[in-house]
């Protein structure tokens, strides 16, 4: 195959500049354009050319027509406010943002592959639902929450395009919870905070995808554009109860009825972060997927299994603390 | 040994089990079946094998050692002590292998209960569980019956209900699982339904709410089941590989292998109620 132009959004992101780094390294990758409206954290590898733009507004037409890459990367889907990326803006940045970005995707002639960065949250958090989506059971999950919403609508919009444009590879990555010791989500937040409020009664399966996974999950989508969704997360699943064992951290047990509001005075206090809904409902049912897809037709493996990914993490944590009892 | 050196030694286990515990450092399958919580209530199911319902099981022979199978049994009462009997019917009878057990979905939505249920190896009742578990070569318990079983009153106990959509058989041809069918009597009488709290199951998002005579006089005693007197009994497996995984997709192929376990399930049970010889015998 011959060396590819790639086009990155949310290159400013915490995951997107790394993302970045790593694309400019492979061999296949002639160049990377990076697009976002935050100047990017620090100074961009050789072979990156950033561009500084709003997906929400009409003015990326001209700029993809003067790239013109061969595979568009949208990874500026945001699930938590962020620096630069405020609350209020999550659900145009989402869903505003692909269809800007989409429409000036159908004027590429020489694109061959759009590769999303979709969320596992889409499958929801419920106490009856099956121990690991595959991908087809999304259609079946309700759509509870807004980032649900969310996800289930930019997935639509992708399915769209992937309909009218059948020559262009839409690969939509479903990443459970993404967890390392460089991220800032609320559930770091919460593995970092002193206690971790949890559901008296309750012990949910996790799942995550360390960060460099993640990463090598969308990197490996460029390389390998498969059509459809397809989920990401680390081999295997581990109860709260455990992960909160390994990490060191002690549980918060509250009943159900209380866990609303005893949640958000400690957020209030700073005790602990301010949780959203798929969050808490993920702290309450869980959620596991199927990987079959992501080994067989993705080929990808990721490096840690979800128990290695929590090990990794608590390392780094327990190194922290170390570090801030001595000084 | 039962001296001072014996009671340190196992006093140092108990603490380093315990440690580990607290550091997290015990096995976890993905399902979240726990080996180490499920050893722990071996002592109180010992018991209630032995002492409380008397259990006598036959023909553990027909019970796969290895390699995926399904067994299928009727079912009663609103716990799954019928699947635990079941399983420690097996476990007596030499097979060791951990069975896993389709239980109801709504009761994963339960504290406590939930939880215990899983880390002793439940999971809920979704063919996508059950068709992974088969995958995987696990023994999987299925109670076809569903709430129907568990929701029978006291005159219809023993009378297996319909066999909702015949999933089981639709999982077991498409694995290639045998089915052995397996007749529990006894667990219809632990908790004998006299009448139903509609309401109070709508407002709690249980599909049904007994009164039974300690139900809910007794409050939470009266989750103490009935001291009966039981018997397990499992039958030859039933191989369907003649039929091919195509059959898998004829729904009348299904419906008629579906009652036909159904028949020969009704029919062990009915064996097995004159042997006993009495319930609280």
């Amino acid at each position: 195959m011959p060396p590819r132009r790639v086009l990155l959004t949310g290159v400013s992101g915490p995951l997107g500049a790394r993302l970045a780094a790593r694309l400019a390294a492979d061999p296949g990758v002639e160049h990377v354009i990076g697009i976002d409206t935050r100047r990017p954290p620090g100074a961009l590898a050789e072979r990156i050319t950033f561009v500084q733009a709003d997906l929400r507004r009409g003015e990326l037409g001209p700029i993809l027509k003067l790239a013109s890459p061969h595979v568009v990367v949208h990874h500026d889907i945001v699930q938590f406010p962020e620096p630069g990326r405020s609350a209020r803006s999550l659900h145009d940045l989402n869903v505003v943002g692909t269809l800007q970005l989409l429409a000036a995707c159908g004027e590429l002639p020489g694109l061959r592959a759009v590769v999303v960065r979709g969320s596992a949250s889409i499958y929801g958090s419920q106490p009856d639902a099956p121990a690991f989506f595959t991908e087809d059971l999304a259609r079946s999950a309700t759509l509870r929450t807004r980032f649900q919403r969310d996800v289930g609508e930019l997935e639509r919009l992708v399915e769209a395009f992937a309909r009218r444009h059948p020559a262009v590879a839409c690969t939509v990555l479903r990443l459970q919870p993404v967890i390392g010791a460089r991220v800032d989500t609320p559930i770091m937040r919460l593995f970092r905070s002193a206690v971790v409020p949890t559901f008296l009664g309750f012990d949910p399966r996790l799942q995550f995808v360390l960060d460099e996974d993640a990463v090598g999950a969308v990197a490996a989508a460029v390389g390998n554009p498969v059509r459809g969704a397809v989920n990401v997360a680390g081999e295997g699943t581990v109860s709260l109860a455990r992960t909160l064992r390994r990490l060191g951290k002690r549980a918060l047990p509250i009943a159900a009825p209380l866990y609303a509001p005893a949640v958000g005075a400690l957020a209030r206090t700073g005790v602990v972060p301010p949780l959203n809904d798929d969050v808490v409902r993920y702290l309450r049912h869980g959620r596991g997927v199927d990987t079959t897809r992501m080994r067989r037709d993705l080929r990808f493996a990721p490096t840690h299994t979800t128990a290695q990914a929590i090990d990794a993490v608590a390392a780094k944590i327990r190194a922290e603390d170390h570090a801030e009892a001595a000084a | 040994m039962i001296g001072p050196l014996g009671l340190l030694r196992d006093l140092g286990r108990a603490l380093d089990a315990a440690g580990r515990r607290l550091r997290g450092d015990y096995e976890e399958d993905e399902w979240g079946y726990d080996p180490t919580f499920a050893a722990a209530a071996e002592p109180l199911l010992s018991f209630l094998y032995d002492r409380w319902w008397r259990v006598t099981a036959t023909g553990t022979e027909h019970v796969p050692r290895d390699g995926r199978a399904l067994l299928v049994a009727n079912h009663a009462g609103v716990l799954p002590w019928d699947a635990a009997m079941m399983a420690t019917a097996l476990r007596r009878g030499g097979i060791v292998r951990d069975p896993r057990f389709l239980v109801l979905d709504w009761a994963f939505g339960l504290p406590w209960a939930s939880v215990a249920i899983r880390r002793n190896g439940g999971v809920p009742a979704s063919p996508y569980n059950a068709l992974r578990l088969l995958e995987q070569d696990h023994l999987v318990m299925v109670f076809p019956e569903g709430a129907k079983g568990v929701g029978k009153p006291w005159s219809e106990r023993y009378r297996l209900q319909r066999f909702g959509r015949g999933g089981f058989v639709e999982l077991a041809l498409r694995t290639g699982a045998p089915i052995v069918p397996c007749a529990i009597v006894g667990s219809e009488e632990i908790y004998p339904k006299l009448g139903e709290l509609p309401g109070v199951a709508k407002l709690l998002g249980a599909p049904y709410m007994p009164i039974t005579p300690t139900f809910p006089l007794l409050g939470p005693f009266g989750a103490i089941p009935l001291p009966s007197r039981w018997r397990i009994a499992f039958g030859p497996p039933i191989d369907l590989a003649g039929l091919g995984s195509g059959a898998a997709e004829d729904r009348a192929t299904v419906l008629e292998v579906a009652e036909d376990v159904r028949a020969r399930i009704q029919g062990m049970v009915y064996d097995n109620l004159i042997e006993r010889q009495g319930a609280f015998r």
